[in-house]
């Protein structure tokens, strides 16, 4: 129980610092947007953003290792129970979007730009893995309620 | 599958936070052993009978 304590407070830390670095980069990168630098087109800051991106998943990935690792095989059940049917009903509900999205009608769709008003082809792959993340992660809450629900 | 960790437990007077201490598992987890809904892994059926200190098949059946 102590190690798990300790692992909750470590990962607000952690998230804090992603958050505060997440911060210092936008940060720099508005600095130099003032000051005459075209940021928005500068190969360098999209690496820099995909780099500090990586880095971050990584954090992700281990933070998740240490937390699978800090609880019961009970609750890690719970998670792999949920990941697989929760996550599978998630894309299941994906899959169909992605094909009726494979049809020629789907071509006079207008899909609303998520953000900064772009409709680019980059803009729509990121909305639709968003999206499909989005619903796993749903399906995979859901599940996991399901299995600790059942199991009271 | 069936068990006997609830008599077992209250045959002690021990509550199932003690029991979840002893065997290093979430109150939680206890619950759903003991309702028969979570089978244990045999690590933990193996730590359960140590802690009674009786072999697993007199704790753990597959009886209906």
């Amino acid at each position: 129980m102590a190690g798990k304590r300790k692992l909750i407070i470590q990962s607000v830390i952690g998230c804090g610092l992603v958050m505060l670095a997440a911060f210092i980069m936008g940060g720099v990168l508005a600095y130099l947007e003032v000051k005459g630098q075209d940021v928005t087109s500068s190969a360098g800051a999209l690496w820099a953003v995909g780099g500090f991106a990586a880095v971050t998943m990584l954090i992700s990935l281990w933070v998740g290792f240490k937390w699978m690792s800090s609880i019961d095989e009970a609750a890690q059940e719970a998670h792999k129970w949920a990941w697989y049917w929760g996550g599978s009903g998630g894309m299941a509900v994906g899959g169909v979007l992605v094909i009726m999205a494979s049809l020629p009608q789907a071509a006079a769709i207008h899909i609303p730009a998520w953000y900064s008003e772009r409709s680019d082809p980059a803009a729509y792959a990121a909305t639709g893995a968003f999206a499909m993340l989005t619903l796993m992660l749903i399906g995979y809450g859901v599940a996991w309620a399901w299995w600790w629900l059942g199991r009271r | 599958m069936n068990n006997r960790l609830k008599v077992l437990r209250a045959e002690r007077d021990w509550s199932q936070a003690h029991l979840a201490t002893e065997l290093g598992v979430s109150r939680q987890t206890v619950n759903a052993l003991e309702t028969g809904r979570y089978d244990p892994s045999l690590p933990l059926a193996f730590k359960i009978a140590r802690l009674f200190q009786m072999p697993i098949e007199s704790i753990f059946s597959d009886e209906e």
